[in-house]
């Protein structure tokens, strides 16, 4: 009885960042985004040709990204038509490519818009229309500037609902263990589902922002990094970065000073990238230099485990990586 | 620590008991495998409300078991390749009987009796190529093997019996390595859902999805009254190829594909795990652990709506709506258009939940 009592009396302060997680990153972080992406809308409704919206798509990247990772409740959804990436087959432009052949009435219309392929939806699909050289030139007035206002003004309309359905996942996520919470049936599952979050958030970084355009020792492959038209790649994997390392902090309700010297390394080779778009990756120094930043975020990973997850004796799952 | 050996010998001892019925193994609802922490594994009976009526300790992890119509009498199933089923006495806690496959045959980890209850079906595979059959059993002799009879299909995964008498076998299609999970034919793999009547002619009738979906492994069924049989699949072809996960099978061999917006397609990872009708059978489900997350249809196939669980996997009607499980422990039920959690366990579901 005693041995019980003390184990929950030491686990509540815990378990109590479940709480601060939602509170101070994510409900902020959900209605920044949505913020963010109204403001483009707006923006694309005064002008929509290439140079008038691409200043206004920054900071909707950097808003989504500090929160895109986080894949729990309807932001599990919601990223596949907001920022549906990789795009294996390129299903995204050849939708966007065919809808501009065709002139599309669904490229006019957002509510019809809603209903194309989530490839071709969202952030992935304003980098390609505002950053593709072959289409970009587009002049006001024409369809593709019509479609950019399209693509903006689902892309809020996708954010807002987003932030609307975030009210209803942070109280489930903040009253983990109550009688009626079908989510979380206990506190624990609740702070595991955001550092399970916060892992393969890191994970994807590591693997795919940075390791997909890596490529092959011997070949790199510069134009599949994320959003490179835009000069994301370099934004994306710091800012996803950060916001895992500001979760974490949340969630564990204590300072991580190693998770904090992991994540400085981080910040260090981050820094000594020269073109954030990873453009120059066929270099041998520069890509040299986004290897490290691979291995340092790798490193990070492995001490968010370490100071986070192992003295909470966390285990990775049952069902869910053996099937039958 | 008590051996396997020992195990099964002290349990075996107490075998020429008069049978009894569920009510005296606590009236469960449902039958459910689990994993424990400390990696011992177990059977659970399940009452409605989540409750545990009783629970016995399994040598390994179990992976689905039936319920006798009328005796307190389960059988539990390894996992594939399955060497062992054990029958449970429920109501004593006590083990029956040990079947064993006979040489050369690997259980698939699932059953269902037939002839109210005077046989169990299981299903299995020939080890050394995959090819399904039927194994027979003489429940009333003490589960002796009567016979079996093949499936018209590799690798046969869950069976059960039609309105009437006949069996609906999902051949999964999928040969495997006789000593491991190892998939050996992916490229050509040919799943279809076999009739026949393994008592009678024993003859199959085949259906076949189509070559675009020949990848898409049919492997748990799940039967309402009228005789609609809901499929689940799981797709071993391109990832970023979505197919459909249920299909249903109309009492006249007719097949509807169910069709699921993408991005709620996508979440599920190509991945169905079980698949239930609701209990006023207006609903099917499927679960994917993988994804986290079970899909409700109608009765048609029209998909309704995603409920969010992590590791979700077992699936079985309750009251109007269903019952799921899952590896965290969790028992949620679902009715009325909304999730209540039942139970929360200190021990991982295993991946499928039965009604008794």
């Amino acid at each position: 009885m005693r041995a019980a009592l003390l184990l929950s009396i030491l686990a509540s302060p815990a378990l109590a960042g479940v709480d601060e997680a939602v509170d101070q990153h994510l409900l902020p972080g959900v209605q920044s985004f949505a913020e963010a992406a109204e403001a483009l809308a707006r923006t694309a409704a005064d002008d929509c040709t290439a140079g008038a919206v691409r200043p206004a798509l920054q900071p909707v990247w950097d808003a989504w990204v500090a929160i895109g990772d986080l894949r729990i409740g309807p932001t599990e959804a919601g990223a596949l038509s907001i920022a549906f990436w990789p795009d294996e087959r390129g299903a995204g432009a050849r939708a966007l490519k065919a809808m501009i052949a065709s002139e599309d009435q669904a490229g006019r219309d957002p509510a019809a818009f809603a209903d194309v392929s989530a490839a071709a939806r969202g952030l992935p699909a304003l980098d390609l229309l505002l950053g593709d050289p072959d289409l970009s030139g587009y002049a006001a007035g024409s369809y593709t500037c019509d479609l950019v206002r399209t693509v903006a003004t689902d892309l809020a309309a996708q954010a807002e609902a987003l932030s609307e359905n975030w009210t209803t996942e942070a109280q489930a996520l903040t009253t983990a263990g109550e009688g009626s919470n079908a989510a979380y049936l206990s506190d624990d599952e609740a702070f595991r589902a955001i550092y399970t979050q916060i892992l393969s958030g890191l994970e994807f970084t590591a693997d795919t922002r940075l390791g997909r355009p890596l490529g092959d020792a011997d070949r790199p492959r510069p134009t599949r990094a994320e959003a490179w038209r835009s000069g994301r790649p370099l934004p994306n994997a710091l800012g996803s970065v950060e916001a895992s390392v500001h979760t974490a902090e949340l969630l564990a309700g204590a300072p991580l000073p190693k998770t904090e010297a992991a994540l400085d390394q981080v910040r260090r080779a981050g820094a000594a990238i020269r073109d954030p778009s990873f453009q120059d990756i066929e270099d041998p120094t520069a890509r040299l230099k986004v290897e490290i930043l691979q291995q340092r975020i790798r490193a990070l990973l492995d001490i968010v485990e370490a100071e986070v997850g192992s003295p909470r004796g966390l285990q990775p799952g049952f069902n869910s990586r053996d099937g039958d | 620590m008590a051996t396997r050996r020992g195990f099964l010998a002290s349990l075996l001892a107490c075998t020429s008991l008069p049978t009894l019925g569920w009510a005296e193994a606590g009236s469960p609802a449902f039958l459910a495998c689990a994993g424990a922490q400390d990696g011992s594994f177990s059977l659970h009976g399940l009452r409605d409300d989540g409750s545990e009526a009783f629970r016995i300790a399994l040598p390994a992890r179990g992976h689905a078991g039936c319920g006798h119509p009328t005796e307190a009498l389960a059988v539990a199933f390894a996992r594939r390749p399955g060497a062992y089923a054990l029958a449970i006495d429920c109501a004593r806690g006590t083990v029956r009987a040990r079947l064993t496959p006979p040489e050369g045959r690997q259980f698939n980890g699932h059953g269902t009796f037939l002839a109210n209850g005077a046989v169990l079906a299981t299903s299995e595979q020939v080890a050394d190529n995959s090819d399904g059959v039927i194994g027979l059993w003489d429940v009333e002799a003490g589960f002796v093997r009567m016979g079996e009879v093949p499936t018209g299909g590799i690798g046969p995964h869950d069976l059960r019996r039609l309105p009437g008498g006949q069996v609906i076998v999902a051949n999964g299609g999928i040969a495997t390595d006789p000593t491991d999970r190892t998939k050996l034919n992916i490229d050509t793999m040919r799943p279809n859902l076999a009739v026949l009547d393994p008592l009678g002619d024993g003859v199959p009738e085949i259906t076949e999805l189509g070559p675009d979906l020949h990848q898409a492994s049919i492997r748990h069924l799940a039967l309402r009254r009228d005789g609609t049989v809901a499929f689940a699949m799981q797709w071993e072809g391109d990832p970023e190829v979505i197919v459909p996960l249920l299909g249903l099978r109309s009492p006249d061999g007719a097949i509807t594909l169910a069709e699921t917006p993408e991005a709620e397609a996508r979440l599920m990872k190509g991945y169905a795990g079980s698949v239930a009708w609701a209990g006023d059978e207006s609903e099917a489900a499927i679960t994917s652990p993988k994804g986290g997350r079970a899909h409700r249809f109608d009765a048609t196939g029209r998909f309704l709506a995603a409920v969010t669980r992590p590791e979700v996997c077992g699936a079985a009607s309750l009251g109007q709506g269903f019952m799921f499980s899952d590896g965290l422990g969790g028992l949620v039920a679902f009715e009325d258009g909304r999730a209540r959690p039942l139970a929360l366990a200190d021990r991982a579901w295993d991946n499928h939940l039965v009604r008794i």
